[in-house]
């Protein structure tokens, strides 16, 4: 499926001939520097060791990296708090580092997503340090300044379990300053011009450095109006719009993906008419998904979907299970949200802000049939999938660690030293490693699971390869089917004249389920794993039966 | 080992329907038949209650129907919610199944219990609630009344307390209450529900019993009543309030009194050890009781009771002679010669009446189900004397009257004894 509308340069490394849609088809990894291989032996993750690291990434197939913020940074909200956006946290490497990682990745084919903090900066960043030198200091007017805290009174808090205000007083200027997230993170005015070529001017530095992609970080919230909630203003979306159409006319080929925990129907706004973003992440999905399989349920699922307009064909959503953040029950009603809490964090230390912060397999109790039935969602519902890192292995958290720190401790790479993450003293590490005798490195690491066929690794291995068998699974149409057992979710994904099947239980018990395929009549089955034939679909419904959190795919062929 | 259900009175759709249910917490079973008018509105409130007060759990409603032509139904299946017809005004955390089938043989509510109990059973729900589709008074709340002392408090069989107009339910308070109080020890106030739940383990076990074997439809209810407090179950009681009472109530009070007396006695002559003896008193509390006699204006033909009365104890003498003692039938035949202003057939003697039938059915002085027959005008006299000793009575009055029926039937319950061990 390579096409040949964008050729991408970046220095002197250059990729294929390129399809512009190429995030369709993606399978991306989400990896923190500092958490995945330390190779100076100072405790952190850095760039010369994930470029290390890249045979395993690339041996498990994925095509795309995620790096969270690797940024200068205080590190009070793990790199989201940007002090520097031209830079390199010291901790991580230098430029060079991250060039040479970036030539690295190239060199296998994957792509870098980097983070872009659009909506705020730390309050070490030197322009807001100036900002708040004095009231006429010419970056005053780069973040948003008040003499009173009841402005933009309609905006919800969003982190609140900390915060009690959006406004936080500075007692240098003597004026409060506005923040969506923490008080330590002003928000850049967007409404200012110079504000708007600086961070059109951050993201040119690292594009033409190379890089494939921006995440941009909390893109509801850019533009503050008075009488609103502050949130998916016209504004906003003209701000992006903006960048989008400065990058597609300097960069073509290049990517936009939005972090917005909105419903549906307001994150189809950010794809606008295909001129936005090109991804956005389907948040309400991820916490109906889990909500499905404990309640095994496929309402949820359907529901949501059903709910989600149609966005452009250029467009795509982006699907995860987990990631760095807990896993929010923003986009649920109250009494979802107290199902979920009772369901999957009833130790109320599991709990945080409006989430959960879990990683993947203690929420889903280890469950190796659930993680697969998790996967097999994942990889075949429409859009992109994330993969967390350490969650190719079933790595587990530890909620005793603070905010959301818990989820993002070293990689297990095997049983020894620091599970080899790091030569360093173990009191050295940025993070604890897991250490308990379920989840643990000497239990849970790559090294021990890359030994057996059997392993979760080799199975996510092994359907990240099917799913890249086919662009159908990235880019094809869905229509479910509605089975009337409840417990099972089947739709079928079509792309041209290829078609898909996909039939998931999501109940702890066999089912058997019969599915309506008549307007498929005369085709046979092909189980995509294990390439078996299936019997040929005729007049009856096509009864097939499921062991529990089986799930399978299909291929339908005319023979 | 227990014996497997018969399951071959589920046709093969609704068993495909099942499956698709699947395993399921509670079941709610509705009996009906040709009820399109008020089944409805039941099933509505049913949903409600689910959804309000168990919206975590996987649950079904289930009619079992006798062969409705008024698109009953229908009425049942709208109720259900799933992702195929999404309401915007109800929000379900989960899919609810409400689904129907016709039982062969046509109306019998032993065969539509049955056919919940098999599915209840199948579908290995852990609580099994039946509401009447007639209970036009029905509110989501009776679904937390009835279910949640079996899911909460370890309950086996949750038995309703309604609140009646005093004139309502005479069989059930002159004969049904009162007799299974004596005899079984435990204070049911409705031995024979329309609305009532029971335990999965409950459930499955009276599935198996021989019941279903004899006579379709007439007083499993009560038998499943009687089995739970004689096999010493954990029972308890719910205050529903108000009972709808039907609009057209059956007028056959043969197969009433077969479907009452006759399984009564049935059951006492199918395990006599679980009654001939000494019992504790089986505690089934009730769940937010309140005075269960309300004082609506019902009109009740009592010259026609009395009239029958007195034609019946002349007409079945020779039936009487052989059931009753002589002393019980001379005091009968004595009072139907008073005039019905002097009429009154007091409750020591009516206990002793009751209890002489019990004994005769024991010992099939005639056939059976004659000795149950025969009791229907006799019973009429019974039920002019309530009506005339309550006709002006406050409703603590008429508890405080129907508490003296069941003293009558406990301080008579040693001659019952004598009667049945032949000593008398």
């Amino acid at each position: 499926m390579r096409g040949v509308r964008a050729t991408h340069i970046f220095g002197e490394r250059e990729l294929p001939q390129q399809d512009a849609l190429w995030y369709k088809d993606a399978i991306i990894y989400q990896v923190h520097v500092r958490a995945f291989y330390d190779s100076s032996g100072d405790g952190n993750g850095d760039f010369r060791g994930l470029a290390q690291k890249l045979d395993h990434l690339q041996d498990l197939g994925i095509d795309c990296i995620w790096l969270m913020p690797f940024f200068p940074s205080p590190l009070r909200d793990d790199g989201y708090d940007i002090s520097d956006y031209r830079s390199v946290n010291p901790t991580y490497g230098t430029l060079d580092d991250f060039k040479a990682f970036l030539d690295a990745a190239h060199k296998r084919d994957i792509r870098v997503i980097i983070e872009m903090v659009l909506n705020h900066t730390s309050d070490q960043h030197p322009w807001f340090q100036e900002s708040r030198s004095s009231r006429n200091n010419p970056r005053r007017d780069w973040y948003v300044w008040s003499d009173v805290d009841t402005r933009y009174k309609g905006t919800r808090i969003i982190f609140l379990d900390t915060e009690l205000s959006n406004w936080a007083w500075d007692p240098v200027s003597k004026q409060y300053y506005w923040h969506r997230f923490f008080s330590h993170q002003p928000d850049l005015n967007w409404d200012n011009p110079e504000v708007r070529e600086e961070m059109w001017s951050v993201m040119k530095f690292w594009l033409e450095m190379g890089v494939d992609a921006f995440r941009l970080d909390a893109v509801p919230y850019l533009v503050e109006r008075e009488d609103t909630n502050c949130e998916n203003l016209p504004e906003t979306h003209a701000v992006i719009k903006d960048l989008r159409a400065r990058m597609d006319r300097e960069f073509p080929g290049r990517m936009l993906l939005a972090e917005a925990n909105q419903w549906p129907a307001d994150l189809c706004a950010y794809f606008s008419g295909g001129d936005e973003f090109h991804m956005a992440f389907h948040f309400p999905l991820m916490p109906r998904m889990f909500m499905g399989v404990k309640l095994e349920d496929r309402k949820p699922i359907t529901e949501i979907l059903k709910q989600t307009p149609e966005i452009p064909a250029v467009c795509q959503w982006c699907l995860f299970l987990r990631n760095h953040d807990e896993l929010t029950l923003e986009m649920v009603t109250d009494m979802e949200r107290d199902y979920m809490y009772d369901e999957y964090a009833q130790d109320k230390a599991m709990r945080l802000n409006l989430g959960i912060r879990r990683r993947l397999a203690p929420l889903l109790d280890n469950d190796r049939r659930k993680i697969e039935l998790m996967n097999g969602m994942l990889m075949s519902l429409p859009g992109t999938p994330i993969i967390y890192y350490g969650d190719e292995i079933g790595m587990g958290d530890n909620v005793n660690l603070g905010d959301r720190n818990g989820v993002r401790t070293p990689m297990q790479w095997d049983a020894g030293w620091n599970g080899g993450f790091s030569p360093a003293d173990p009191e050295q590490l940025y993070s604890p490693l897991i250490m308990n005798p379920v989840y643990g490195y000497p239990v849970i690491n790559v090294y021990a699971q890359k030994r057996f066929d059997h392993s979760l690794l080799s199975w996510m291995k092994r359907i990240i390869r099917v799913r890249k068998s086919t662009p159908v699974l990235g880019r094809g149409s869905i229509e479910f089917l509605y089975p009337a057992n409840h417990r099972v979710l089947a739709y079928v994904r079509k792309l041209g004249r290829d078609t898909i099947l996909a039939v998931n239980n999501l109940s702890g018990a066999a089912q058997a389920v019969e599915l309506d395929l008549k307007p498929y009549r005369g085709n046979i089955l092909i189980e995509m794993f294990g390439k078996n034939i299936f019997p040929r679909i005729g007049d009856l419904p096509y009864l097939l039966t499921l062991g529990p959190y089986q799930f399978y795919w299909f291929r339908l062929k005319k023979v | 080992m227990a014996k497997m259900p018969d399951e071959s009175i589920l046709s093969d759709a609704f068993i495909h329907e099942l499956i698709n249910v699947g395993e399921v917490d509670i079941v709610v079973g509705v009996p009906t038949y040709n009820d399109g008018r008020t089944v409805g509105q039941v099933v509505q409130a049913v949903r409600a209650g689910l959804l309000t007060y168990f919206p975590r759990a996987r649950a079904v409603i289930i009619n079992a129907d006798g062969g409705s032509r008024d698109g009953t139904q229908d009425l049942v299946r709208a109720a259900s919610i799933s992702d195929m017809s999404v309401s915007s005004d109800v929000r379900a955390l989960r899919t609810l199944h409400s689904i129907s089938t016709q039982y062969e043989g046509g109306p019998a509510s032993g065969t539509a219990l049955r056919t919940i109990l098999a599915a209840a059973d199948l579908l290995q729900a852990k609580a099994c609630a039946v509401v009447a589709a007639e209970s036009t008074t029905i509110e989501p709340a009776w679904m937390e009344s009835l279910v949640r002392p079996i899911f909460h408090d370890g309950r086996e069989l949750v038995l309703p307390v309604y609140r009646r107009q005093k004139f309502d339910g005479l069989l059930i308070r002159n004969l049904v209450y009162p007799l299974t109080r004596a005899i079984y020890r435990c204070l049911v106030r409705e031995p024979y529900p329309s609305e009532f739940a029971f335990s999965g383990n409950l459930g499955s076990h009276f599935l198996q019993q021989d019941i279903w074997t004899q006579e379709p439809g007439r007083g499993a209810e009560l038998w499943m009543t009687l089995s739970a407090i004689a096999e010493r179950s954990k029972v308890s009681q719910s205050y529903l309030g108000t009972k709808a009472r039907p609009e057209n109530p059956p007028s056959d009070l043969v197969n009433a009194m077969r479907g009452t007396a006759g399984t009564i006695f049935a059951f006492m002559e199918s395990a006599p050890s679980l009654w001939n003896g000494s019992r504790e008193l089986l505690d089934a509390p009730c769940g937010g009781c309140q005075s269960t006699v309300s004082l609506e204006p019902l009109r009740v033909n009592r010259k026609r009771l009395y009239q029958m009365f007195a034609f019946g104890i002349a007409e079945l003498e020779p039936v009487f002679l052989s059931i009753l003692s002589p002393e019980t039938h001379a005091q009968l035949k004595r009072l139907a010669a008073l005039p019905e202003d002097r009429f009154a057939y007091p409750a020591d003697l009516w206990a002793r009446t009751v209890y002489e039938f019990s004994a005769a059915y024991h010992s099939a002085v005639i056939g059976r189900d004659h000795v149950v027959q025969a009791l229907v005008p006799l019973f009429r006299g019974r039920a002019f004397t309530f009506v005339t000793e309550n006709r002006d009575a406050t409703a603590e009055q008429v508890e405080s009257n129907i508490e003296l029926v069941c003293q009558a039937f406990e301080r008579e319950k040693p001659y019952l004894q004598k009667l049945w061990d032949g000593r008398k």
